[in-house]
């Protein structure tokens, strides 16, 4: 070996050595940049929910069967500082040929203290627990909603207003409220649809008097394992109607009681989880007009409906099989009952029974049967039973 | 009728105050000595429940409780004032449900 072949290699090593120093440099460097960083307090998140299925539906002897659209709730979460968050969500559904797009909720929340929070904006409404916390699709054991929930339902789901909510705990027991004042539903006083005439529309946020409706919701959380919730609800205005309408001074007053019953039972190796929600009506008697033979004719009924559900599920989780651990057994009970007198008086019972299959904590594949007795109601007057075979796959994000 | 439904506005509007104003302070109690000895004695013997504990509770009232690993830390800083509000959960709960989730995924 030369002293000229020497000199080469020594400087091979010299530009590899330093090559590897570089690289040690930088990605210490790095390292350094990556261990300093913080996650800013301001933060942008979105989740959501959808579902898709197949449902076939056979309403006296009218078959019908339908591949599902999927519908797409996506939920905007910015959490502008640990005490203040702005929170939306959109709702996106094929009905038919047409695209329905609605706002669910969009409001503002500040976290005033330890026990009381401030909302403002369009939120869902604390009415029982079901609106509020049970109708996402991935939370819902069922693909349908109980009866007198919903459209034409009786419980309100959501408004635009200012809420104040918050909880507590009592040394074991905890209990939560929230109360809130929003511009309140109008009354449908029959000029548009004369078959509805005498229903509150919820759905209908513009404020149509100067009248507000004020509400809210007590639960208590007696066991020490938060178990089981009891809840009272109350929702009241004095006027539902249109400032220079006749319906001006027609009021009314909801309330509705809810219970929630969740526990691991080790004897029956899973998890019972019961839910049920009574829902009650009353808007003051009004007078209203139907056309019969070209000749208006008035008439007043004692506006009073009510509906109610309860569901048991059962999760077989401590099961030594993986498949059986994710399946869930359901079934649910509910009635609705619409004003005697009323156009749209109705009588119905539903029976419905599921068996879930779950992906994950928040996938779901449900099938389910579903019978319902209709007396009345805005198509007949007779009774009328629906018998449907759902298939629904929910997804949470 | 009239009167009847203004009559329960009022009965809900001096619930719903009463609470209100219950809840709507920070301030502690003061407490006697008797009472002071009282509540210690109580809160030697209080078992304090973990986060885990509560997050296996509390989140399956409503829909089954989430895996810890599908979100990173940042998230659920944000789920968590979400769901403090959205399932009106004490400080407490959801103050210790936040720290095992995010010290389990």
């Amino acid at each position: 070996m030369g002293i000229d072949q020497l000199y080469q290699n020594l400087e091979k090593m010299k530009k590899l050595l330093m090559t590897l120093i570089i690289l040690g440099l930088g990605s210490s460097a790095l390292a350094q940049t990556y261990n300093t960083f913080e996650p800013s307090k301001t933060q942008f998140m979105l989740r959501g929910y959808g579902h898709t299925g197949f449902e076939y539906l056979d309403t006296g002897g009218e078959q019908e069967s339908t591949f599902l659209g999927a519908t797409f709730a996506p939920i905007f979460l910015y959490k502008h500082s640990d005490k203040l968050m702005f929170e939306a969500e959109l709702e996106f559904e094929l009905e038919g040929n047409e695209l329905k797009t609605g706002l669910e909720y969009a409001d503002v929340m500040y976290v005033l203290n330890k026990h009381m929070t401030v909302r403002a904006g369009k939120f869902l409404l604390p009415f029982g627990t079901f609106m509020e916390r049970l109708h996402p699709a991935w939370i819902n054991r069922l693909p349908s909603r109980p009866l007198g929930f919903g459209h034409d339902g009786i419980a309100p789901a959501s408004d635009i207003g200012v809420e104040l909510r918050g909880a507590f705990d009592l040394g074991g027991p905890k209990m939560n409220y929230a109360v809130y004042v929003t511009n309140g539903p109008r009354i449908k006083d029959g000029s548009e649809e004369p078959e509805e005439a005498g229903m509150l529309d919820f759905g209908y946020y513009e404020d149509v008097n100067l009248a507000k409706a004020l509400g809210g919701r007590i639960g208590l959380l007696p066991l020490s394992d938060s178990s089981m919730e009891w809840g009272i609800s109350a929702y009241t205005t004095n006027s539902t109607g249109a400032e220079d309408s006749d319906y001006k001074e027609v009021g009314a007053f909801l309330w509705a009681l809810d219970l929630s019953y969740v526990k691991s039972i080790t004897p029956l190796q899973g998890v019972v989880d019961i839910k049920a929600q009574y829902n009650s009506s009353n808007v003051d008697t009004a007078t209203y007009y139907e056309i019969e033979d070209g000749i208006s004719e008035p008439y007043s009924f004692d506006n009073q409906s009510s509906s109610f559900y309860t569901q048991l599920s059962y999760r077989p989780i401590m099961s030594g099989s993986d498949f059986i651990k994710q399946l869930e057994f359901v079934g649910r009970y509910s009635d609705f009952n619409a004003p005697e007198g009323a156009e749209w008086e109705e009588k119905s019972t539903q029976y419905a029974f599921g068996l879930n299959y779950w992906l994950s904590w928040r996938s779901v594949v449900k099938l389910s049967y579903q019978t319902t007795k209709m007396e009345g109601g805005h198509d007949s007057d007779g009774t009328t039973r629906t018998n449907g075979l759902f298939v629904h796959w929910a997804i949470g994000f | 009728m009239k009167t009847t439904t203004n009559f329960k506005a009022a009965i809900i509007l001096s619930v719903m105050a009463s609470i209100m104003v219950a809840c709507s302070s920070n301030k502690k109690p003061i407490a006697t000595d008797t009472a002071t000895e009282v509540a210690g004695s109580e809160v030697d013997f209080k078992i304090e429940k973990s986060g885990a504990q509560l997050w296996g509770e509390v989140c399956n009232r409503c829909h089954i409780a989430p895996s810890p690993a599908d979100y990173n830390d940042t998230d659920w800083e944000t789920i968590s004032l979400h769901m403090r509000v959205r399932a009106n959960l004490t400080e407490e709960e959801i103050t210790k449900i936040e720290t095992f989730l995010k010290s389990a995924n």
